[in-house]
């Protein structure tokens, strides 16, 4: 058991708009950490500020043992001397709630991509590596399909194989079955379910209630910007002790 | 009729000239286009205004007077020590006179494409070159061809004012052969070259198009 993510004092505003006041979080490894919380809470900034597709105003995140941002007042502290950001961040996966899966490439070439392009594996290694990703998400026949041809179950299954492709230690998952119909959720449950099993790092930000009490092992609720209540599914979901996680709860269980 | 099949070797020499030119200035224009629309897009403050201003200068002066300027002034305020030839001039104006209005439909297409791409691109460690080269453009090119080939023909026709500066393309060609054999007639198989040029164009960018959409 290591330490993979740790956020500090982190704040993070857009203009004059707060959205994340005075963050304080650890992940450690294997473990799945479910964000739930009303719209505009800033569970998905915060997911965002930990691969640096949002800067933060202030505070500090680490990743395992490297420094991914500190900043104070919007300044940078000190410049990150022994790794690059985009290295950091290749440590760390994302599945997007749009999926974002690249539409002029097919399944396999979506998947390969990366590792090719920035890993510099060799086509022959990143392919054979996909198809056993494609085999786990249970999508081998439809490597040479487009993406736009695929159900939107199917293109998010992709986009998972397509973040582990690069052999992440961290996976980040932003709404990933938010955008999906209803009978589709499933599948997609289904493989972050295995990944969870496999001993995974996962942060999930969801409206998945029954995803985050069967696999999170812990889960946090933010609200307007803040963490308001922090527990075991069973202590937050059974028994929560803020009003507003209370009144939350009330309207999506 | 004998007279246009007599003089048809010549009116066809005329359209190379044509052909050439918008060619040329179609391969450069989007080249330049290329880098004008990345520099707009950059953050870069400095790049972005200067792109800026190279687009404002060139969309917004006739043609004409760049042809002109190429031709007659820089030479003059060089020192008279070189000048282009005419269809140096005409391949200069015409390159980076296309290439401000290439910019402009380039920028555009690649600020269309979903910025999630650029998103998803970064979180799998690409950095913003490889996301742009792999990923961005690569999409945008079929939302440039509809307006690209307008732009293309555009600039075919345009190819004709460098008649001016005494380039015998296809128009000066008809009109010298107007005015030795002192009859008009003369326009419309000169006419009929120029469509059947763009037809080629429309043609190619039709294609085109239909390859890039194999994915939507």
């Amino acid at each position: 058991m290591g330490r993979m993510i740790s956020v500090e004092k982190v704040y993070k505003s857009f203009g004059t708009l707060e959205v994340l006041k005075d963050i304080n979080l650890e992940v450690q490894q294997g473990e799945v950490l479910c964000i739930i919380g009303p719209s505009g809470s800033g569970k998905s900034t915060l997911l965002r500020c930990l691969n640096h597709l949002e800067v933060i105003t202030s505070g500090k995140i680490m990743i395992e043992d490297d420094l991914l941002a500190e900043k104070l007042d919007g300044k940078n502290q000190f410049k990150i001397a022994h790794k690059k950001i985009s290295e950091i961040c290749t440590e760390l996966g994302m599945v997007f709630q749009r999926f974002n899966l690249f539409p002029h490439m097919t399944v396999l070439q979506n998947i390969i991509e990366a590792p090719v392009s920035v890993k510099k594996l060799s086509k022959a290694e990143a392919v054979a590596y996909a198809m056993e990703l494609l085999k786990m998400v249970g999508l081998e026949d439809k490597k040479d399909e487009y993406p736009a041809r695929l159900s939107g179950g199917q293109q998010q299954r992709v986009a998972i194989a397509r973040a582990l492709a690069m052999k992440p230690k961290i996976m980040l998952f932003d709404e990933p079955t938010s955008a999906l119909d209803p009978e589709l959720v499933g599948e997609v449950l289904e493989v972050m379910k295995k990944l969870a099993r496999g001993g995974m790092t996962m942060v999930v930000v969801t409206h998945e209630m029954g995803f985050a009490k069967e696999v999170g092992s812990r889960v946090i609720f933010m609200d307007k910007g803040e963490i308001s209540e922090e527990g075991t599914p069973e202590a937050i979901f059974s028994n929560p002790k803020n009003e507003r996680t209370r009144a939350f709860l009330q309207k999506v269980l | 009729m004998d007279l246009i099949i007599s003089k048809i070797p010549q009116l066809l020499e005329g359209a190379v000239v044509t052909m050439q030119l918008t060619v040329v200035a179609v391969v450069f224009g989007m080249i330049l286009g290329l880098f004008l629309a990345l520099g707009r897009l950059s953050k870069n403050a400095v790049v972005d205004k200067i792109c800026w201003f190279y687009i404002w200068i060139f969309r917004g002066t006739p043609l004409l007077m760049q042809i002109f300027f190429f031709y007659y002034a820089l030479p003059l305020a060089l020192g008279k020590t070189f000048s282009f030839g005419a269809m140096t001039a005409a391949f200069i104006a015409l390159s980076l006179n296309s290439g401000a209005y290439l910019a402009e439909i380039i920028r555009a297409a690649i600020q269309s494409i979903d910025k999630g791409q650029m998103e998803a691109s970064k979180a799998l460690g690409m950095s913003y070159g490889q996301a742009m080269r792999r990923i961005i453009v690569p999409q945008s090119y079929r939302r440039l061809i509809p307006p690209v080939g307008n732009e293309v023909i555009a600039l075919l026709k345009d190819s004709a004012l460098v008649s001016s500066i005494g380039m015998s393309e296809l128009m000066r060609t008809t009109t010298q052969i107007s005015n030795a054999t002192a009859s008009a007639v003369i326009y419309l198989p000169s006419a009929a070259l120029y469509l059947i040029m763009t037809s080629l164009f429309t043609f190619v960018f039709e294609r085109l198009e239909k390859k890039y959409s194999v994915y939507e």
